[in-house]
């Protein structure tokens, strides 16, 4: 299940240092070993920058104007 | 600059201009004191009546008025370019008076100080909210003279009560969320809340563009899990942008300097809602509620922490279901050819 594969990694990564800074620096091998799908692997791929910074980046681009 | 007048979206101008003269039409006799309150409600941000003035810069799409019945519109005339305008520009309306009844009563349920809400005050918002209700299903009702026929209406008008009915439910469930223990609550809820709030209603705007449209059930269906992906994803990204906001203050002054936004914000912390970055970050820490109110330098500290990773899980579940979107769009592009605008419009450029 795509959804809790995500939250499982974005966990891992939040509390692993040596993790993290593996999909900071080689974000593809990272992909690799999970075994993750294209499109989760799109995701994750879309998160390594606000991984990478010392607090959250701003989310971009936002959809806010729906709702 | 105006923000229709924005070049790419020029694209929707000649759109917004018939929604307009139709919503007008269906407006137009109204006593002269509540139509000025409906008027204004159909003026606030994103509305078709919107008169919102911002600067654009060239490589951001600045939302076009008007969002929510072009949305229909744009789906009607993929399906059928040469369909009865008349016949699809009234439903349009009827969702832009559905979904602005709706934010209306929204408001009002939330305590949110909108500007509406501050103008007109609690009680003629709501009956503004009950006059927009009843506009959206005259507008279905118009369909009659234009010798439409009467099992499309009854479906439109069915279509409209069921959606009304999930949303509500959703809506239900959201506020009695708020006296619970936020470690109650469970992804999965909160998805579906979601997607009973947000996911039915773009749900519905797609829908009727298909149904009116004269599309089949197949291709109905195939538009009803497009808005509803989209809305869950909406609705997400909506829930990490408002806490994003709150958190990282300093740094969202220079993305928003909306007060309007923020105070609504405040207010949906401030009731205690149970958004999925809230949910998911009380997961990661445990003692959540206590050291929300902590003076300890580090409670605190893993406390914002905690935040951050539930914004930032949070968002990447809206991703994961722009992504099915996006999917399921490109399976409805191998029959129809969706317009520039349409993709503009879902964010797909």
């Amino acid at each position: 299940m795509e959804e809790k594969q995500i939250l499982d990694f974005v966990h891992r990564v939040s509390h692993d240092e040596t993790l993290c800074k593996e999909v900071i620096n080689n974000p593809d091998h990272v992909i690799m070993r999970e075994n993750f799908s294209p499109r989760v692997a799109q995701i994750i791929t879309r998160l390594i920058p606000h991984l990478a910074a010392n607090q959250l980046e701003p989310l971009t681009p936002s959809l806010k104007f729906w709702f | 600059m105006n923000c229709d007048t924005h070049p790419s979206l020029n694209l929707f101008a000649a759109y917004q201009r018939m929604l307009r003269k139709r919503l007008r039409y269906f407006l137009s006799d109204l006593h002269p004191l509540l139509y000025a309150d409906v008027v204004s409600a159909l003026q606030e941000k994103g509305k078709l009546l919107s008169r919102s003035h911002r600067k654009v810069a060239n490589t951001t799409f600045a939302p076009p008025s008007g969002i929510w019945s072009l949305l229909t519109l744009l789906i009607a005339l993929l399906i059928s370019p040469q369909h009865n305008l008349l016949l699809i520009s009234s439903v349009s309306v009827a969702v832009e008076f559905f979904i602005c009844a709706l934010d209306l009563l929204d408001d009002i349920e939330d305590e949110d100080q909108t500007r509406i809400v501050r103008d007109l005050g609690p009680a003629r918002v709501l009956n503004v909210s009950t006059t927009l209700l009843a506009l959206a299903q005259r507008a279905i009702l118009s369909l009659s003279q234009l010798e439409v026929a009467p099992e499309l209406i009854t479906r439109l008008l069915n279509t409209l009560q069921e959606v009304t009915l999930t949303a509500t439910t959703g809506q239900h469930r959201d506020i009695q969320a708020e006296q619970r223990p936020v470690q109650d609550l469970t992804y999965e809820e909160c998805i579906e809340i979601a997607t009973q709030k947000a996911g039915s209603l773009t749900s519905l705007a797609c829908r009727l563009g298909a149904l009116c449209a004269g599309a089949n059930d197949d291709v109905c269906q195939q538009f009803s899990e497009l808005g509803k992906l989209l809305g869950i994803a909406h609705q997400l990204d909506n829930d990490c942008h408002d806490l994003y906001y709150l958190l990282h203050r300093e740094d969202a002054i220079t993305l928003s300097t909306n007060t309007e936004k923020n105070t609504r914000t405040k207010t949906d912390l401030v009731r205690g809602k149970k958004t999925l970055p809230i949910v998911l970050a009380a997961k990661v820490e445990n003692t959540f509620q206590e050291t929300s109110q902590s003076e300890n330098k580090e409670q605190k500290e893993a406390y914002l922490q905690s935040l951050d990773e539930g914004i930032l899980a949070s968002w990447s579940i809206c991703l994961l279901y722009r992504e099915r979107a996006r999917d399921c769009l490109q399976e409805i592009e191998t029959r129809h050819s969706v317009s520039p605008a349409l993709r503009l419009l879902l964010g797909f450029t």
